[in-house]
């Protein structure tokens, strides 16, 4: 798909069979984000890319896990890679450690990216630093399965400094966060790691914000705007 | 079913660090791993407690550390880390947990459902082994690794353990009483046998005959070959059961000299031991130690005797001989090795009768010696006619001078704080111990107590025995009638706690090139000695070492068995790392202590002297409960 493609939106044409099951998910029930934590399903997903170049760049992998009653399901976890044409450059597979053979043989991207939907269901997304996650994740999805990705997200990049604002200025990647609840990560820069580590600091973000009568998604989504407002006016 | 992805396996190789899942199948594990949930706890949130209700989940802790309270005695005692699973008990018997858990930290769990729990009993044997037997299963995997760490140089050796059943193989032969000498010396020389079991009813033993006894009872009193065995043979000889192990058998003939010792079950011949049936026990040597001292006739024998008693205990702690047996084995081997001393200086020294009695204290009073131990003795004396007490002791103290120099020399070091029979304060007539002990009892102060700790541990060593029998009867009916003293010796017991921490497993002190370290003996097996002192002294029950005095004890104090026998496991446990420091200590030249720094232990010793010093804390609140301190 080239550029003018791109630019025009040219729909994608789908497999029958794939395109019955985009629509089967379009036509799950929406989550109700002012449940009660402990009533939601969520998931807590990262990527692994090409690069960081949001324009560029392309996904590689998807690491998800499902956060339910406050508590992560091992067993309800997902990970996938998408096959890619071209293989990222070796100082990009050093990062997160998809060789190029894992990449050639990773699944057709379509399939993959329907498999993460059914994975995920309507279950509201949580991610550090949804902007990257998101953004890599919706073009793959409109280049894939011409579709726009449309899915409310939690960003616990701003979150989690709307909980704790004494660490506001002093802490910004997940590592830091991760270093203070001393959550360990089995695999860095694994989609999958990322995604458990990032669940756990989602854990710990549930109490805090219990604390502070918040007690729904919606409630977080409401403190991650007035906290990107504080670091936009800050 | 799908493989399983990054997280599972990963979940499942983290968990394999730790016991009991580092020896689970790994298809068990997987399937745990599967069927886990990740929970998280703020700092200060209790994770479980009594008012929960039935336990739903186990826990096993991801990271973090978690502090374990029992309810109702106030105080934490107990903390838990990565890899531990709690609360095996409750879960097991469905009930509420006993105590509460808090998180100290963050915690983060991994937690299985109740019936997973179950499922998971079910599935993997070496979980349930885990679960139901825990401190039992995790001493025998430390004793394996003990095993095998030596392995390369002890492959070859039988083990000390071995049931006499194994090494009993030939069916013993027998003669009747009524059988003529003759006959009997016949069998022997048809079955190439050193000795013959005579038997009545078939297979009752009521003798033995070895060709040892040959030239001092036929040969040269001239012996009418058709004597029948009644009057020529060993009379009613000495037996063990077939379940009893090898190291039993190698010690009676260590302590009687005996060269044949019988097996019996319920009364009835089953099997004989030979000396040379225990040949590889010959080699380490109990045997050939215990023969080479009762034959030595100078200190320079002894010396060397007692350098191998040291090296047996090397050899068989290489063995993985449980400490509870070492400590015997090394304990009577020293008994051996002192009673030869005084006897070589006694036969020195014509004009002292034996009129004394040696008495031993502390650890060795206990038989509970280990590999650097000084001395802790005393006389006991009569008064011979138209003696005065002071003549009479005036006449013992260069000889038991004598004795205290020779065991030095045999590497027993004087005592520091001259607990020794040359002390005159230590070499008194029985009444003189009578008003000592008494003072002790009535004062109670600190150093009264302490003296008690010691010396009430006494056991005689030769002489005239019944002397410390007399002394131990009078002590007891003293004691057993005395609430006060006992209170006083149970608060006493209960300043020394056990080391465990509130920030990390264990609470360690010492200075310079101690820094960072422990005392196993103050803080790891003092507890349980004093605890076992104050029932034994409460109950009239008159043995001296720990174990048999808490398994005395314990019928009459309403303790249940398995309770106390986790706590020798425990103290035993604690034996063999002090066991293990003296003699890693003696191979580098250094001078052996007590200290371990707990770092330096594998995860696996680290979690059951924590789970040992636990049970320090179980005794030690009997104690408290018993005397209201």
């Amino acid at each position: 798909m080239g550029l003018l493609d791109r630019l025009f939106g040219r729909r994608v044409h789908l497999d029958p069979a794939l395109s019955g099951r985009l629509d089967a998910w379009s036509g799950r029930p929406e989550a109700d984000l002012s449940e009660d934590f402990d009533a939601t399903r969520y998931v807590v997903v990262d990527v692994e890319t090409t690069g960081l170049d949001l324009a560029r760049d392309r996904l590689i992998a998807i690491g998800a896990c499902a956060v339910e009653n406050g508590e992560v399901v091992m067993a309800d976890s997902f990970e996938i890679v998408l096959r890619q044409d071209r293989i990222s450059t070796k100082d990009n597979i050093l990062i997160h450690g998809i060789g190029g053979e894992a990449q050639r043989e990773g699944l057709e991207p379509a399939e993959a990216l329907l498999r993460f939907l059914d994975f995920l269901g309507k279950s509201p997304l949580v991610a550090f630093h949804v902007t990257f996650d998101q953004t890599m994740i919706k073009r793959a999805v409109k280049e894939y399965l011409g579709f726009d990705f449309k899915h409310p997200w939690l960003d616990l990049a701003y979150v989690m400094p709307g909980l704790l604002p004494q660490f506001a200025q002093r802490y910004r990647a997940l590592d830091d966060w991760s270093n203070y609840f001393e959550i360990s990560n089995f695999a860095r820069h694994s989609a999958l790691a990322d995604a458990l580590a990032t669940a756990q600091l989602f854990l710990c973000a549930l109490p805090l914000a219990r604390d502070k009568q918040s007690s729904c998604y919606r409630n977080l989504q409401d403190l991650e705007k007035a906290q990107r407002w504080i670091n936009w006016t800050g | 079913m799908p493989a399983p992805n990054s997280l599972i396996l990963a979940t499942a190789e983290h968990l394999s660090r730790f016991a009991p899942f580092d020896s689970m199948a790994r298809e068990h594990l997987i399937w745990l791993a599967e069927r886990l949930k990740l929970a998280y706890y703020g700092k200060n949130e209790v994770l479980l407690s009594p008012e929960h209700g039935d336990v739903k989940r186990l826990y096993i802790i991801k990271q973090g550390a978690v502090q374990v309270e029992q309810s109702g005695t106030g105080g934490a005692w107990l903390e838990l880390h990565e890899g531990e699973s709690f609360p095996l008990g409750a879960l097991l018997g469905g009930r509420v947990a006993i105590s509460t858990f808090t998180a100290i930290t963050d915690v983060f769990t991994y937690e299985l459902s109740a019936d997973e729990f179950r499922e998971l009993l079910r599935l993997s044997p070496v979980f349930q082994d885990f679960c139901t037997r825990r401190i039992a299963t995790l001493l025998e995997r430390s004793q394996r690794s003990v095993q095998a760490r030596y392995a390369a140089s002890t492959a070859e050796q039988q083990s000390l353990r071995s049931p006499l059943s194994s090494i009993a193989r030939r069916k013993p032969v027998t003669c009747r009483p009524e059988t003529p000498l003759r006959e009997a010396l016949d069998t022997i020389q048809e079955n190439r046998i050193s000795a013959i079991v005579v038997v009545e009813d078939g297979d009752r033993p009521v003798g033995v005959f070895s060709v040892r006894d040959l030239i001092s009872r036929v040969i040269l009193p001239a012996t009418d070959l058709a004597t029948p065995m009644r009057e020529v043979m060993t009379p009613n000889p000495v037996s063990l059961p077939s379940t009893a192990h090898a190291f039993e058998a190698a010690m009676l003939m260590a302590r009687h000299g005996f060269r044949h010792v019988l097996v019996a079950d319920a009364g009835r011949l089953t099997g004989v031991i030979s000396e040379k049936d225990l040949f590889s026990l010959q080699r380490v040597g109990v045997t050939q130690i215990s023969a080479a001292i009762r034959s030595a006739m100078d200190l320079n024998t002894l010396v060397r005797a007692a350098e191998d008693i040291r090296q047996l205990g090397h050899n068989m702690m290489a063995q993985g001989v449980a400490a509870e047996q070492l400590t015997q084995i090394l304990s009577t081997l020293n008994d051996l090795l002192t009673q030869r001393v005084i006897e070589l200086e006694c036969s020195a020294t014509k004009d002292c009768r034996y009129h004394f009695c040696w008495l031993a204290f502390g650890s060795e009073g206990r038989l509970e010696q280990t590999l650097s131990t000084d001395q802790d003795n005393g006389l006991i004396f009569t008064v011979p006619e138209g003696e005065t007490v002071e003549q009479a002791r005036a006449c013992l103290l260069p000889l038991a001078e004598r004795i205290n120099r020779a065991l030095d020399a045999c590497g027993f070091p004087l005592c520091k704080g001259e607990i020794m029979a040359m002390n005159p304060n230590w070499c008194l007539s029985l009444d003189e111990w009578k008003a000592t002990f008494s003072r002790w009892i009535d004062a109670g102060d600190p150093e009264s107590l302490l003296n008690a700790s010691i010396f009430f541990d006494f056991r005689p060593l030769l002489g005239k025995e019944q002397l410390a029998e007399e002394l131990q009867a009078w002590l007891l009916s003293k004691t057993t009638a005395n609430p006060r003293f006992l209170h006083q010796m149970a608060a006493n017991a209960l300043r020394n706690r056990p080391p465990l921490g509130l920030v990390r497993d264990f609470v360690v002190d010492g200075e310079g090139d101690q820094a960072n370290t422990l005392d196993l003996k103050l803080n790891g097996t003092t507890p349980f000695v004093d605890a076992a002192r104050v029932f034994a002294l409460a109950t009239g029950v008159a043995a001296t070492g720990t174990a048999p005095r808490l398994r005395g004890a314990a019928p009459k104090l309403n303790i249940p068995e398995s309770e106390v026998e986790a706590w020798l496991s425990s103290f035993f446990f604690i034996q063999m790392l002090r066991l293990h420091g003296q003699h890693e200590e003696m191979q580098a030249g250094k001078a052996m202590d007590n200290r371990i720094d707990p770092d330096e232990l594998n995860d696996l010793d680290r979690r059951i002297l924590k789970e040992s010093f636990r049970q320090a804390r179980k005794v030690q609140a009997r104690l408290a409960l018993d005397y209201k301190v």
